[in-house]
């Protein structure tokens, strides 16, 4: 029943310790909504992961570094300012499941809790490596850089742990949680779910979610070379950061308008992606390009494809026979379906509940919001432009973080 | 009659025309095949210039999809596999004609060691494997192929997976001063026979063993094909040792090592095409690719031409024991892993 404290790094514990050290008042006061020793902590924090070495290393921390600067963090609390007789509240113990494979999840997750003012506790998956392993070294680094009353408010408050299966002790964070956290998809949300809460206490789950991306042909022909091959690299930043594993990133491109415009603006869009490709020297590992034939060559027996196009190994693309029948399980690393349709209108009866992210390009935020109007909630949970798919945002999964993680107190003289 | 005779020049002359009618023929009858074929802009009437021209489908297809050139009606056995990636277990469907074509030319291949008759033959297996017959590990399904090659059975394990020292000696004590046949996976090779030997000082200096299944857990012993062939070679006196390479997706279809060892040959009916994968265009002599089978016996599914998920590289053509094409195995592509949201692994969360 013990876990490994990974932050602060400390001996095992027993998990019963660990919920009773949790649940104490830490010195200097409760923590607050915004509360300053959770800011200034975070900041140091985001100035190590910002330091150039971290940065070249680790693209994606330097994207974490830059939301946890002070700045930024100010500008999501002030979005948390309440009118009237409401006054916003911490919701107290936090205990959040990262997914095993996203290394930077974890951080956002529990930064934007600890903003809030909760004391959280949050599961790191053992099998993390490479950049998570960064993080908890920068966290660590980040206390001894903190005043001694800040340091030991965080240190009573905030924990990283990590443990091996174990029913004990999932059960007893579950039960000892004001709110439970559970990213990783639906199979992480079953698993957890078979742990009960307090009753008071609620789940804020992430299942799984698959995204797409949408090209205007008239935006792509209205565009200029440097736009256009700014549209190619953030695709590809967008779609072989993690692999197109994200649920964000895109897994079928639909370009909207006429037949030839779209065929046209396809090619020329797949022959600069294919250029960035080969600037940043991506490697397709043998056993990953054998997957994407796999799943190529699997799409079409189903007939869902009757075009497979390879670009060496690094793009496959997909030919939908219908677009209204889109992959959306992960195919490999850079397997796209691609499509034609008229209008974004004619995506409307295809997006489902479980559709995320609209990556976009060359449309006018009217059209944007015409199309999301129509959807009417049916699915979609952000529209971006190419290249910001994978940017964190305190909104997410159609939920505002802080809110969620937060509680309001009425008062009435 | 060998089946170890055609040069390159005469395999391609002699298999090409008839891997292309088979082409033909599994996308006339596999709707799938011809649906991949088709995606890839492949013509009806495409024309193939070499054996390595064909079009190839990955392994693992047999994992994921049903392909099958013949009717349900048909259907005579169905072969199924669970390989080691854990994605599923492959399924194969043989009509009458295909599972008795298999039979029939791995006894051929097989011919060319183990000479015209059947052999009293030591299973170094437990009878147990091929109880159940109505589902087969790979191993059982491997074990009772072979012991239509053989006479007078012997398990060298017990029913307890433990050696029967006892009635091996029997078995050596009754037959092992004529040629014997031995059979089983390399590992348990070494594991079982290969150390029972050694410790009771028994002599297979009249054994021919035939033996597959991958170096991987021997790798760990610091077991290689040279070092298992000298070892049996001085302390049992068993200097008839053929390796082969085959899989279930290919039945009957094996690469069988040559009498002077460390290279896989290609019997007459079948060929091999080591692939770079970055291009995909076959490597030179003494470059390792991706390997790929060929054989015309599948005849029932469109497995004629199958990407493997193991690496390999050409030791020669038409230079070493037995004409055409020779290689050695190296080992299997690493896993594909890809990060994500979604923890695809079991339990992640609990």
């Amino acid at each position: 029943m013990t876990l490994n404290q990974r932050f602060p790094l400390s001996d095992a514990i027993e998990v019963d310790k660990l919920v009773e050290e949790l649940r104490a008042e830490p010195v200097g006061g409760r923590l607050r909504v915004g509360d300053p020793r959770v800011v200034e902590f975070l900041t140091k924090f985001a100035r190590k992961l910002l330091a150039p070495a971290t940065a070249r290393r680790f693209p994606e921390l330097a994207s974490l570094g830059f939301f946890l600067r002070k700045g930024e963090i100010a500008k999501a609390l002030s979005t948390l300012e309440t009118s009237g007789d409401a006054l916003r509240f911490p919701r107290g113990l936090v205990f959040h499941v990262p997914p095993a494979n996203v290394d930077t999840i974890f951080v956002y997750s529990w930064a934007l809790s600890a903003l809030a003012g909760n004391h959280n506790v949050v599961r790191v998956s053992s099998r993390s490596a490479g950049a998570a392993e960064t993080v908890l070294e920068a966290l660590n680094a980040a206390l001894s850089e903190v005043d001694a009353d800040t340091a030991a408010a965080i240190t009573a408050t905030q924990r990283m742990i990590t443990y091996d299966r174990s029913d004990a002790i999932s059960g007893a964070l579950s039960v000892a949680a004001d709110l439970r956290v559970i990213w990783g998809g639906d199979a992480s949300v079953a698993a957890l779910r078979k742990y009960p809460l307090a009753p008071h206490a609620r789940d804020l789950t992430f299942p799984d979610r698959s995204s797409f991306a949408v090209a205007s042909v008239r935006g792509w022909h209205e565009a200029s070379e440097t736009e256009r091959r700014g549209a190619a690299e953030g695709f590809y930043n967008d779609s072989y950061w993690f692999d197109q594993a994200a649920c964000s990133s895109p897994r079928a491109v639909f370009w909207v308008g006429d037949e030839a415009g779209a065929r046209e603006a396809g090619q020329e869009f797949r022959k600069l992606l294919a250029e960035v490709l080969a600037k940043k020297q991506h490697v397709t590992e043998p056993a990953m390009a054998v997957q994407k034939r796999v799943s190529a060559y699997g799409a079409a027996v189903d007939g869902l494809v009757n075009g497979i196009e390879f670009q060496g190994n690094g793009i496959v693309t997909l030919e939908l026979a219908d677009p209204a029948i889109l992959p959306r399980e992960w195919l490999g690393a850079g397997t796209f379906a691609n499509a034609r349709v008229d209008t974004l209108s004619d995506l409307v009866p295809i997006v489902l509940r479980k559709d995320q992210t609209v990556g976009q390009f060359g449309f006018s935020k009217e059209e944007l919001t015409q199309f999301v109007t129509e959807l009417a909630g049916r699915g979609v949970d952000r529209v971006v432009p190419f290249g910001s798919a994978l940017t964190f945002s305190a909104i997410w999964d159609g939920y505002d973080l802080l809110t969620e993680f937060s509680r309001l107190v009425t008062v009435q003289a | 009659m060998s089946v170890f005779t055609l040069s390159q020049a005469e395999r391609e002359k002699s298999l090409l025309p008839q891997l292309a009618e088979l082409t033909a023929h599994h996308r006339e009858n596999s709707e799938g095949y011809d649906r991949i074929l088709s995606s890839l802009g492949i013509a009806r009437d495409a024309a193939f210039a070499s054996i390595a021209d064909l079009p190839w489908l990955p392994v693992r297809m047999f994992k994921t999809h049903d392909l099958r050139s013949i009717p349900e009606s048909e259907i005579f056995k169905t072969l199924t596999s669970s390989g080691t990636t854990g994605a599923g277990a492959s399924r194969i469907y043989l009509d009458k004609a295909a599972a008795g074509a298999q039979t029939k030319q791995l006894g051929a291949t097989l011919q060319e060691v183990l000479g015209g008759e059947r052999l009293p033959m030591l299973m170094v297996d437990t009878i147990g494997i091929i109880k159940n017959r109505r589902s087969f590990s790979a191993r059982g399904a491997g074990v009772l192929g072979m012991a239509n090659f053989g006479r007078k059975h012997t398990y060298v394990l017990d029913e307890n997976d433990e050696p029967d020292v006892e009635a091996v000696k029997t078995f050596l004590a009754t037959y092992g001063d004529k040629p014997f046949l031995i059979f089983g996976f390399t590992f348990m090779v070494w594991q079982y026979l290969y150390e029972v030997a050694r410790e009771h000082k028994l002599d297979l200096s009249n054994g021919i063993l035939i033996h597959s299944g991958g170096w991987k857990k021997l790798i760990d012993r610091a077991v290689d094909n040279t070092e298992f062939r000298r070892r049996f070679k001085e302390d049992t006196g068993l200097t008839r040792i053929h390796n082969y390479y085959g899989m279930i997706e290919q039945i009957g279809t094996v690469f069988l090592e040559g009498p002077s060892g460390n290279s896989l040959y290609c019997p007459d009916f079948a060929d091999v095409v080591i692939r770079n994968p970055e291009t995909w265009e076959e490597q030179p002599v003494g470059e390792p690719g991706v390997i790929e089978v060929v054989s015309t016996l599948p005849h029932s599914y469109p497995g004629h031409v199958l990407l493997t998920e193991d690496l390999g590289v050409y030791n020669g053509i038409d230079d070493g024991d037995w004409p055409g094409k020779h290689f050695s195995v190296m080992g299997r592509l690493p896993k594909a892993e890809a990060r994500g949201c979604s923890d695809t692994f079991q339990g992640a969360a609990a």
